[in-house]
């Protein structure tokens, strides 16, 4: 069983799902794991997907030059080593939401991560939006988080204030607390 | 007492509506304490619904007194609803729901605030209960199942609020 990651991007409009899944149905792919979204108005697919005897790019990319110059998608295949995939998302920490938000400026995404990095958090989603007026934008950064036993949580907090104050923004961070049922 | 299986989606009995309970009989009450068990045996788990077992009867038990926010709130402890209808519900709130027949997703649901349960107890004595907060959406989501509804089939937004699992207790 070969492993490849499928990336595909470009202007948004109906039909590229249709046309990537054709393609992936009459290469005998199957689609293991997907996220699809829309960034400033272009569609960004991500997908893992598997063969039963495909293990080479090869035996792949070619198929997507129609989508290519058909649609005027970029596509991109790599080759995923079997052991780097799993099917199970096993974390061992305690999930956490982080909201950032503030008038936006350069650094905010950078300070955060480079935080969390240093305390060896795991970030295992991100958002981050530019809303608000045109002459008033304001940054919007969304984390999912694990955060490992033993992580000082008052000194990651101390981190965060000087971020706050050094960036004039707002940061929260909550533990995820899901209902079991 | 046993601990039973838990019936994991697409499972056809997660989809199917379930059956008024004719008696809190000897059998029923021997049932609703494996419920129990089964529901405690389950890490972190604070209500489980009888189809989620294979057993499509109209019985729930929620207990959200050792969770860690639902047990700071008011609430009822060991909760045993057998044929419940919601008599009323009001208010709104948004809150991340897992699901042992649904291991791969977390979601956010919005739910009552507070509901007015009418219910048989464990020894078959009808019952009015109020309850807010964590125990009344552990309330709401179980009922559902008695509805062969899923926690999947009330999210709004992909984007925003279903979640894959990151974390397997």
């Amino acid at each position: 069983m070969g492993h490849f990651s499928l990336s595909v991007v470009g202007r948004d409009r109906p039909g590229i799902v249709a046309e990537v899944s054709r393609v992936l149905l009459e290469l005998g792919c199957n689609i293991e794991d997907s996220t699809c979204t829309i960034l400033s108005g272009q569609f960004a697919m991500i997908l893992v997907i598997a063969h039963r005897e495909f293990s080479s790019v090869a035996d792949i990319d070619p198929s997507f030059e129609p989508v290519r110059k058909g649609m005027g998608l970029t596509v991109s295949v790599h080759a995923l080593k079997d052991e780097e995939v799993t099917r199970e998302k096993r974390f061992t920490g305690r999930p956490h939401i982080i909201s950032v938000y503030g008038a936006d400026r350069p650094g905010i995404v950078h300070s955060v991560a480079r935080e969390l990095a240093r305390c060896k958090v795991n970030i295992t989603d991100l958002n981050t939006q530019v809303v608000g007026a045109q002459d008033r934008p304001v940054y919007v950064m969304v984390l999912e988080v694990d955060i490992p036993e033993g992580v000082d949580m008052k000194e990651l907090e101390r981190e965060f204030d000087k971020i706050r104050k050094e960036l004039s923004v707002s940061i929260s961070v909550r533990p995820i607390e899901a209902l079991e049922l | 007492m046993a601990v039973l299986p838990i019936r994991v989606f697409p499972d056809p009995v997660l989809q199917e509506k379930s059956a008024p309970v004719e008696g809190v009989t000897a059998e029923v009450s021997a049932f609703i304490d494996d419920l129990v068990e089964t529901m405690r045996s389950s890490p972190g788990g604070v209500g489980i619904a009888a189809p989620q077992v294979g057993e499509p009867k109209r019985i729930v038990v929620v207990d959200v007194s050792a969770h860690r926010r639902g047990g700071q709130e008011q609430n009822h402890g060991l909760l045993v609803l057998v044929n419940p209808e919601i008599l009323a519900m009001g208010g709104k709130q948004l809150v991340r729901e897992g699901c042992m027949s649904v291991p791969d997703y977390t979601a956010n649901v919005q739910r009552a605030q507070w509901v007015l349960v009418d219910a048989l107890d464990r020894h078959g004595n009808r019952k009015i209960i109020e309850s807010l907060g964590f125990e009344a959406v552990a309330i709401q989501h179980e009922m559902d199942h008695l509805d062969g509804i899923l926690f999947l089939d009330r999210v709004v937004s992909i984007k925003n609020d279903l979640f894959r699992r990151k974390k397997y207790r």
